[in-house]
């Protein structure tokens, strides 16, 4: 090895442990604050070790702000999801009139800001009465539709409409293709749609607070709420890293699940589909 | 296709319909139609109060530079990441998960992370062992640097992700035959790599150009009280006690839809070309 290659592969390393550092390190310290009970200032570590953060947080109704995280995002996961994977489905195969000009409303939602679209909506939805919940599940979904859609536009890209065919050919009937044919195929890519656009709702801030006006409290509003103050450091910890697990988890136990699946029916050809980091930007916004 | 018209229908209504009011009523209302009291006419004059009140023009000016610079060092980031996790074993299994695990995390919790991190009484405050006073204003400083180091982080996450999926589907393929061909590494980054990285790069960092551009809770969590970014000063309008002020809130919001509007329009036209000649 010459010295120039050598000081290519030093190079190299460097980069890789200086960008591990940069995608790590602000989440060290929301980890050794959600397990410190005393932290004074000038020390590099707690004194003093402890759960204090978690329970200040259940005390303080964590719970009830994590059931209505939980519930917005489920909404817009249930609503999202399937209304992407149709609208793809009609893309990709229905050859529409104003094809084009579809697929830029559906991806529209992408490049207008959120409180653009909340703080124009809401005296419509004021007016009209819609109670705050219908309203907040509306808007996120609309957020969420240009990501499902594109996950299942890529989907459908890449299915193999004849193994339908073959099915038929068989005697499958309608309804067996669908069931048995085309929902296996296309299930990696709607779980990938369906976590983006739960995380539409887990992770939103502005619509839920400017609709639902400071009523319904998810938590990203009590972490805003604890960040904009001073001295709440355990609490923030707790609640960022009970609002991080949750979507993680799903992440990694998606990930294993595919993994396995892949390994059984090494033959079947599941479709290839988007990653789901590949749109999670803005959903994560 | 009747049927099909039918399928669409479930995503096209509710987006039309919510886009469509939405732009409607924050026009009509900026224009001062819709007023809390008086008759309806209308007028630009919210636009000339806010620009007038030398609010404006400053929170155009801070809200384009975060986003620029954000998203600047996000793609410079994210695209090194992007090579390392599509060329390096350490980068495929590592920071692959890394990214990954970036993405999920809310941009609030992103903030408070930031916060906690980069304070004067933050993480790395301490590790350094500064004093107080002499730590750099990160956090609610002049040059909004934690609220940029946030947008960068989460970001450059994403665009990574995004252009590691294009990658590696046939660059390898591809830098491997311009290699036989006796293309250099400097040849194959330029003829190779770049081409295919463009369009994943001009749309990544499009998107996140317009979240850093339109998000409220980052820069009011981590910014300053003033001047203040478009999103805050909309929502400072629009909060207000003062219902003379709401026309106002609804111009800075406009004028946001505007900015980000112009700059995903470009951006799709500068993809089109680059998918196009690729």
């Amino acid at each position: 090895m010459n010295r120039r290659t050598t000081r290519a592969a030093v190079t190299a390393t460097a980069t890789q442990w200086l960008l591990s550092a940069w995608f790590l390190l602000p989440m060290i310290p929301v980890m050794l604050w959600a397990v410190a009970r005393t932290w004074p200032a000038p020390l590099p570590l707690p004194s003093d070790w402890g759960f204090s953060g978690f329970l200040d947080a259940l005390h303080d109704s964590a719970t009830s702000a994590f059931g209505a995280s939980l519930i917005l995002g489920t909404l817009t996961a249930v609503l999202a999801t399937p209304a992407g994977a149709m609208a793809a489905y009609a893309l990709a195969y229905g050859h529409l009139r104003g094809h084009r000009s579809l697929s830029v409303l559906l991806i529209a939602p992408a490049f207008v800001p959120p409180f653009v679209i909340v703080m124009g909506l809401n005296v419509t939805l004021l007016r009209l009465h819609v109670p705050s919940l219908a309203g907040i599940s509306l808007v996120l979904m609309v957020t969420a539709i240009p990501y499902t859609t594109f996950v299942m536009r890529s989907a459908f890209a890449g299915y193999d409409v004849t193994v339908e065919d073959e099915a038929r050919m068989l005697g499958a009937s309608t309804r067996a293709v669908l069931t048995r044919v085309r929902l296996p195929l296309l299930a990696p890519a709607l779980a990938t749609s369906a976590f983006l656009a739960f995380l539409v709702g887990w992770s939103d801030y502005i619509v839920t607070l400017l609709i639902g006006g400071g009523q319904f409290v998810t938590v990203p509003i009590r972490i805003a709420a604890a960040a904009s103050g001073t001295g709440n450091e355990p609490v923030i910890a707790a609640l960022s890293i009970t609002a991080a697990a949750p979507p993680l988890l799903l992440l990694v136990t998606v990930g294993l699940l595919s993994r396995q699946r892949r390994r059984r029916r090494a033959s079947a050809n599941p479709v290839t589909h988007t990653p789901a980091y590949l749109t999670a930007s803005g959903a994560l916004r | 296709m009747k049927r099909f018209v039918l399928l669409i229908l479930p995503a096209a209504v509710p987006t039309a319909l919510v886009l469509g009011a939405a732009v409607t009523m924050g026009v009509a209302q900026s224009m001062g139609l819709t007023p809390v009291a008086g008759g309806p006419q209308s007028s630009l004059d919210a636009y000339s109060a806010v620009a007038s009140s030398g609010e404006l023009a400053p929170a155009v000016v801070i809200s384009l530079s975060i986003a620029l610079v954000a998203t600047a060092i996000a793609i410079a980031v994210g695209f090194t990441t992007a090579l390392a996790m599509t060329t390096t074993r350490f980068g495929s299994k590592v920071l692959k998960g890394l990214a990954i695990s970036t993405i999920p995390i809310p941009h609030v919790i992103g903030a408070a992370a930031i916060g906690l991190l980069l304070a004067d009484s933050g993480w790395l405050a301490r590790l350094f062992g500064s004093t107080a006073g002499n730590w750099p204003q990160f956090v609610a400083g002049p040059w909004w640097a934690a609220t940029i180091i946030e947008y960068a982080w989460k970001e450059s996450a994403f665009i990574a992700l995004v252009v590691a999926a294009t990658l590696s589907r046939d660059a390898d393929e591809l830098a491997k035959t311009a290699a036989v061909l006796g293309a250099g590494p400097a040849a194959r980054m330029r003829y190779v790599t770049m081409p295919l990285a463009t369009p994943a790069l001009i749309l990544a960092g499009t998107l996140s150009f317009v979240y850093a551009l339109g998000s409220f809770e980052v820069p009011w969590l981590l910014g300053r009280a003033y001047p203040e970014p478009l999103p805050v000063l909309a929502y400072r309008l629009f909060t207000s006690t003062d219902l003379e002020v709401r026309p106002q809130a609804f111009a800075v919001s406009m004028v946001t839809m505007a900015i980000a509007l112009v700059i995903g329009v470009s951006a799709l036209r500068l993809f089109r070309r680059q998918v196009v000649t690729a």
